[in-house]
């Protein structure tokens, strides 16, 4: 190349920015994970479901403030403890213009909770849809769900699930699914980058979406692009290079600097994890009531919430999440005070205090060191260790293997608000997530009750004493439940972050 | 170079890639953390849903009798399915490779452009301020993490000056055909200046992020091969001819003093594609590294398997390659 022409490209190279913004008819979000696979029944993983739900209906969905409605299906009733219908509306059309059926819904349900449907192999999918057998259609608009047992929270479950054309699952074969799309949905896949960016364009035969969520109609962007930008700071600078207009996952290090910036703003949400300090319950001396209460008093949760979180998260005295269904607002609360805990230690028996090691990940070792410095103050000499978490999570769910260990600091997720999904895991006796090795008759009978009534006051009710009996038992510290934190361009309007961690971009669009 | 030798060095291989190929299975497999804990975390699951997982997976087998399938089908190039994308690891794998070869050999050609010179200039202004900003210089970026120097990078010239994008390979209207993967070559084969060089703005702040630490090795021993030549015969004989100092230095001395920095160069070629890892989590580069991480993390045992074979028989035929270029720069050296 000539030195006219290594200049000029030079020239052009640091002319006009590639670091365009966005345009008005194209939306970005700068996302911290690709997709796995866009086969919907074919991954167990959030940012997926994100991506795929801008392309997939569900048969059902959440509108903002998580209530569940109707999204491809037009109403749903349930017919007995164990059946329900739901309606699918007509004139329904997949992205490549083939009609979209009850039939396709029956064949999406089927397909992920059938043995072997995928080309003989299972969905990894299929546990979230509990005990639901099958999906058949009864009239020409009506798929009926067949469950082996009572399960009260099928509609909270059921928009996780999104569906697909039957024929194109057909033509193109299962394995092919993971990199094609065509299913009901805003935005039809055009290009998928590896690693990179999935590109999207507005579909036109788009049917306008939830009835309950208004706007109803085709989505605004021409084109929504989900840039995959998997380091926190990276991230942050793309959205204040105005390269992006959403982020997710900003980390509370970078509110300051996001909220100083003249092109982006912060949106928070209550997200749906819930921290919390499992204690050993096997292991002396947490096996001690008056222990756990006193490591409770010992903490002082405003104050690690107001100077390590940016004050970005709600103080809980449970597990659940305020926002939830049957969340329990009258729970005491275990107030800081470091001399109701040395007593509550000495009349343990532990007038000197105690030693304990708080197990954690990277992410949170800073949360564990305050911890461990409030404990200090109530004499609790807490060391903390930092585990890898695929190593740390199976340790701790092995009753044997977390023997010797102490406390855990760990959060568990309940995305569909529920607490059959995050109570019976954590608390139940022998449950996945029972770190703590809690086992209470009277929880345990209340939880199992509460998962096949139907009576949902009933339910509510039962799930209410549960909460109020681990709250006095105090397995755990209870520590909060973080916001979810975006920053967004200014730009940006009809959007609103939403509790379950997704980001539809139907109503969203960009001046 | 004999034919004999060639196919000797071939053969070397073979036991190299089967040391690494027990290595990477026991290190994985034995490393504590299981892909369908990870893979369920704490959603909904059921002890059925846990048993389907694993049989689909492959992980019901016992151990001993999933090495030797590994062995088998790795001989075969087949590596099964990832445990997360549910695709064949080759294809995975295959995705990402362009992406890193073509980051690693722009990063390369950058560092030998710095360093070339500098290490040359250092030499021959020995002891001058030169020099010593020279070695302070290469002393940083040996030193300086290439995370903490790629984010500046992006705080000045992508936020604050807007020069450059943060993240990603091309621009998105940009649609360009596939016939390397490397976006570099394939723009200018369709002929399309203008994706080039938005390819080009693109690679330009991963590539010196990777680079730098490069150069600053190659820099120092460019210097010390250099003002070893310097001092031999042949030099003070060329210059007693009355030959000018400029033609001494690039007709006679740098072709000698380079032959240690071809080879580390060709050594350290293979470490880059390690330093990818980060750089590529940082600039959002949809390489290999970024994937290799994000299987270990997720225990993703088919995709570490065959991405650590491919490190291997990288770094082995790079060493070969080191091995070639300095018979060929010095013919006195036989394989």
């Amino acid at each position: 190349m000539g030195r006219v022409g290594k200049s000029g490209l030079l020239a052009m190279m640091l002319a006009a920015t590639v670091a365009l913004p966005a345009t008005g008819a194209e939306l970005r979000v700068g996302f911290s994970q690709d997709a796995q696979t866009l086969d919907p029944a074919n991954h167990r993983n959030r940012e997926t479901e994100t991506i795929i739900r801008n392309m997939c209906d569900g048969i059902l969905t959440r509108d903002a403030k998580m209530k569940v409605v109707p999204e491809i299906a037009e109403s749903y009733t349930q017919v007995d403890a164990k059946t329900w219908d739901f309606k699918i509306r007509s004139g329904l059309k997949t992205h490549s213009g083939a009609p979209f059926t009850a039939a396709d819904v029956a064949f999406s349900i089927n397909r992920l909770t059938r043995d072997n449907a995928m080309g003989g192999q299972t969905s990894p999918r299929k546990s979230l849809l509990g005990p639901v057998t099958s999906a058949e259609v009864v009239d020409g608009s009506t798929v009926r769900l067949t469950m082996s047992a009572p399960w009260a929270i099928l509609p909270a479950m059921l928009p996780f699930q999104e569906m697909v054309s039957e024929a194109h699952v057909k033509k193109v074969g299962d394995a092919a699914v993971a990199t094609s799309v065509d299913c009901v949905g805003p935005y039809k896949l055009v290009e998928w980058r590896r690693g990179d960016a999935i590109i999207m364009a507005r579909d036109p035969n788009y049917y306008g979406g939830a009835a309950d969520i208004p706007p109803v109609g085709p989505a605004k962007p021409d084109r929504v692009i989900f840039k995959i930008i998997p380091e926190n700071a990276s991230r942050v600078a793309a959205l204040l290079a105005g390269e992006v207009d959403i982020i997710n996952e900003l980390p509370a290090s970078a509110l300051k600097q996001v909220e100083a910036s003249d092109k982006a703003k912060v949106m928070a949400v209550n997200g749906t994890r819930t921290f919390f300090l499992a204690l050993n319950m096997a292991k002396k001396p947490f096996d001690d009531v008056r222990v756990r209460k006193a490591l409770n008093h010992a903490i002082d949760r405003k104050l690690i919430i107001d100077r390590i979180l940016a004050g970005r998260a709600t103080a809980l005295n449970g597990v659940m999440s305020p926002d939830a269904f049957a969340f329990n607002d009258a729970l005491p609360e275990y107030k800081h005070d470091a001399v109701l805990a040395k007593k509550l230690l000495a009349e343990a028996g532990h007038p000197n205090g105690i030693e304990l090691t708080i197990d954690t990940t990277g992410a949170f070792k800073q949360t564990a060191e305050a911890i461990a410095a409030l404990m200090a103050r109530a004499g609790i000499r807490a060391k903390v260790q930092v585990w890898e978490g695929a190593v740390l999570s199976p340790m701790w769910a092995n009753a044997e293997k977390r023997a010797e260990r102490d406390v855990y600091l760990i959060s568990w997720g309940n995305g569909a608000l529920d607490p059959s999904d995050i109570m019976v895991p954590t608390l139940r006796t022998k449950g996945r997530g029972n770190f703590a090795g809690y086992s209470n008759a009277k929880v345990d009978a209340l939880l199992d009750a509460a998962e096949t009534e139907v009576d949902q006051m009933k339910r509510a009710a039962m799930y209410k004493e549960a909460q109020a009996i681990v709250n006095a038992d105090a397995p755990w510290v209870f520590l909060w439940l973080p916001q979810d934190l975006y920053g967004v361009s200014k730009r940006l309007k009809g959007w609103q972050p939403s509790a379950d961690s997704r980001i539809n971009l139907h109503d969203a669009s960009v001046d | 170079m004999r034919i004999g030798r060639l196919i000797e060095r071939i053969a070397g291989l073979v036991p190299v890639l089967l040391g690494v190929s027990v290595i990477v299975f026991l290190m994985i497999t034995l490393t504590p953390g299981d892909p369908v804990e990870i893979m369920l975390g704490d959603s909904r699951s059921s002890p059925e849903q846990e048993a389907a997982l694993r049989r689909d997976m492959g992980l019901d087998r016992p151990m001993v009798e999933r090495f030797f399938l590994f062995l088998g089908n790795a001989v075969r190039g087949e590596f099964g399915l990832s445990f997360f994308h549910r695709r064949p690891v080759i294809d995975v794998i295959g995705e990402r490779l362009p992406a890193t070869i073509e980051l690693t050999l722009v990063a390369l050609v950058l560092s030998l452009v710095i360093a070339i010179p500098l290490g040359v200039l250092a030499a021959v202004k020995k002891n001058t301020w030169f020099d010593r900003i020279g070695t302070v210089g290469s002393l940083l970026g040996v030193s300086m993490p290439g995370f903490w120097f790629g984010i500046l990078l992006i705080l000045l010239f992508s936020v604050k000056l807007g020069w450059l994008p943060v993240a990603g390979r091309i621009g998105f209207s940009a649609e360009v055909p596939f016939v390397t993967g490397m976006l570099l070559i394939d723009t200018l084969l369709a002929g399309r200046l203008d994706s080039f060089v938005e390819a080009a703005r693109h690679i330009l702040l991963p590539a010196l992020t990777l680079a730098l630490p490069m150069a600053a090795i190659l820099m120092r021993v460019t210097r010390s091969s250099m003002l070893e030549v310097l001092r031999a015969d042949y030099v003070l004989f060329a210059e007693a001819k009355g030959l000018s100092r400029a033609r001494v230095i690039g007709r006679h001395a740098l072709k000698n003093a380079l032959i240690p920095t071809v080879t580390v160069a060709a050594l350290e070629t293979g470490s880059l594609l390690g330093g990818n890892m980060i750089v590529e989590t940082v600039f959002g580069w949809p390489g290999l590294g970024r994937l290799v991480v994000e299987a270990i993390f997720s225990r993703n045992y088919p995709i570490v398997q065959a991405a650590v074979l491919l490190y291997a028989v990288t770094y082995v035929l790079l060493n070969f390659i080191a091995d070639l270029l300095y018979t060929a720069l010095n013919p006195r050296i036989k394989l």
